[in-house]
């Protein structure tokens, strides 16, 4: 454990040293997804000037979700993203065989590694939205619910990097892995602007049991606005768990598959 | 011409090549209009109409408005451009006997087709299996307006993103600021939501830019609204095109005297 952290801790250092020397693309992440989540706070501007309610999401309850997403997805930007997002290319060129190679674990260096500092304003940016949604909305914030949100936005940013790490992972078992993370996008596009309470049917299935992006942002955002149950949270530890598991096999498995170059 | 037209032909082909990308384009379509229906079928439940559109009608818009979004896939020559410049291969460009910007024009007629062909099938397939009734105008001069602009909008497009990938030439660094332009462009040109839904000022003063012409004005025109805005439609997206040709091979015989063959 005492290694792992050490570990971290040199591949953030280097990592800063490389991203300093390229200052124009430093803010790159911020400033993308920075006009992303405008865009979407725009649009649902835009909306609710039209009607009172979507469901039962108000325009505040539809900030707060905005912000809970941007939250998570600026975690995902600045810590693991571009590190897990290599690993299809790095499968295919078999430069995977240096991580086996090392004494370390390939998935802790391979998440760590590319982790990017020029995303971290997007955090401050969407706790601002975070917050701006919680007064909109006159959610009753309390110590508790706080706590609870900080600890679902904490599950949920798990999540988020195991399904990253399962579609790429996929790579070990397929010539390209496109198609599965052109799905992936268009889930994603699609889950971080609509609430999971609006699915229905068969998206519901998909999004809340497959692929489940539908509560990455929803729950938390649920927590805050006092509308949690306890069936929620259940549902979220067994994604969770189950996931981490499917995580752990396909790496595995894939890792004991994965012969060099040819893979 | 000839030259363009086997320039048009040889990416038709590779276009044909490469399936893949046809069918991402319509898992694109069909999320869009998964993202439509549910969003607003839970807002169409507690009300019958929004900004003057029904139910179906604004399902027909989506449908529409995805496939003319869908088709546009001017985004490549920003990047070929760019990649070629910063790795030094731009001199294949350069080195054949034809404008650069003719060039990329023909290999953009040339990778649109078969999109067009198959958007034209997914937006009727979809159509069928998500109950939507397309109520296209049976006004044939409005259809035939809309279809021309909806191709200058294709022209412009490509342009825009010919201009976009010489200025790697200038900033040499141009990839955050396409992500971003992307972004912008999926509010602007009404992909995300019905520019109706804006408030009149902001529909105004959009209606000088020419993002409204690509795929919001043909669609509204094809379900039968705006109108009148047909013919003013096409003299701003002539203007516009004329202006974005100028300043291109401005700034191309500007600054490809900085390219040196050697990248970046």
């Amino acid at each position: 454990m005492k290694d792992n952290i050490r570990l971290v801790k040199a591949l953030v250092k280097l990592r800063f040293e490389r991203v300093m020397m390229f200052r124009l693309g430093f803010f790159g992440p911020f400033f993308v997804d920075g006009s992303l989540f405008v865009i979407q706070l725009l649009v649902f501007q835009a909306i609710y000037s039209k009607v009172d309610r979507i469901g039962n999401w108000g325009q505040g309850d539809m900030i707060l979700f905005i912000g809970t997403f941007s939250l998570i997805n600026a975690l995902n930007m600045s810590i693991y993203f571009f590190g897990v997002n290599s690993i299809p290319e790095k499968i295919r060129t078999g430069e995977i065989d240096l991580y086996l190679t090392k004494p370390v674990s390939p998935l802790l260096r391979l998440t760590f590694e590319q982790v990017n500092p020029g995303a971290l304003p997007l955090v401050i940016f969407s706790i601002a939205i975070i917050l701006y949604g919680i007064n909109a909305a006159g959610a009753d914030v309390t110590i508790s619910s706080v706590s609870g949100y900080a600890v679902s936005v904490g599950m949920m940013t798990v999540l988020f990097y195991e399904l990253e790490v399962i579609i790429r992972s996929l790579a070990f078992f397929t010539v390209s892995s496109d198609g599965v993370l052109q799905i992936e996008m268009s889930g994603l596009d699609l889950c971080m602007q609509i609430p999971g309470t609006v699915f229905y049917g068969a998206y519901k299935f998909v999004f809340y049991y497959v692929l489940p992006y539908g509560i990455i942002a929803t729950y938390p955002s649920l927590i805050l606005l006092g509308r949690f149950s306890w069936k929620m949270a259940a549902h979220e530890g067994i994604v969770l768990a189950c996931f981490t598991m499917v995580t752990v096999v396909m790496w595995k498995t894939g890792l004991r598959r994965y012969d060099s170059v040819s893979s | 011409m000839k030259k363009y037209l086997e320039v048009a032909k040889v990416y038709l082909k590779v276009k044909l090549m490469w399936r893949a990308d046809l069918i991402f384009g319509f898992i694109s379509i069909v999320m869009k209009i998964i993202f439509a229906s549910l969003l607003w079928g839970v807002i169409f439940r507690d009300k019958e109409t929004v900004a003057g559109f029904m139910q179906n009608s604004m399902m027909a818009y989506y449908l529409l408005s995805a496939f003319f979004t869908q088709i546009d896939i001017s985004e490549k020559i920003s990047g070929d451009i760019t990649l070629g410049i910063r790795n030094g291969t731009f001199t294949k460009y350069m080195a054949v006997p034809m404008d650069t910007d003719k060039y990329f024009l023909a290999m953009e007629a040339g990778s649109i087709l078969p999109h067009i062909v198959l958007d034209v099938a997914a937006i009727f397939l979809i159509g069928l299996v998500f109950g939507i009734k397309i109520d296209i105008t049976s006004d044939v001069a409005i259809i035939l307006c809309a279809l021309l602009i909806a191709f200058l909008g294709l022209l412009f497009m490509a342009q825009l993103s010919y201009f976009l990938g010489i200025l790697t030439f200038r900033f040499e660094e141009i990839s955050t600021f396409l992500m971003i332009k992307q972004n912008i462009m999926a509010l602007i040109t009404g992909s995300i939501i019905p520019l109706a839904l804006l408030p009149e000022m902001v529909v105004k003063c959009m209606q000088i830019l020419p993002f409204y012409y690509t795929a919001y004005l043909p669609s509204m025109l094809l379900i039968g609204r705006n109108g009148e805005e047909a013919v003013g439609g096409m003299f701003v997206m002539l203007g516009w095109n004329l202006g974005i040709w100028l300043l291109s091979r401005n700034v191309y015989s500007r600054y490809r005297v900085k390219y040196d063959g050697a990248g970046i």
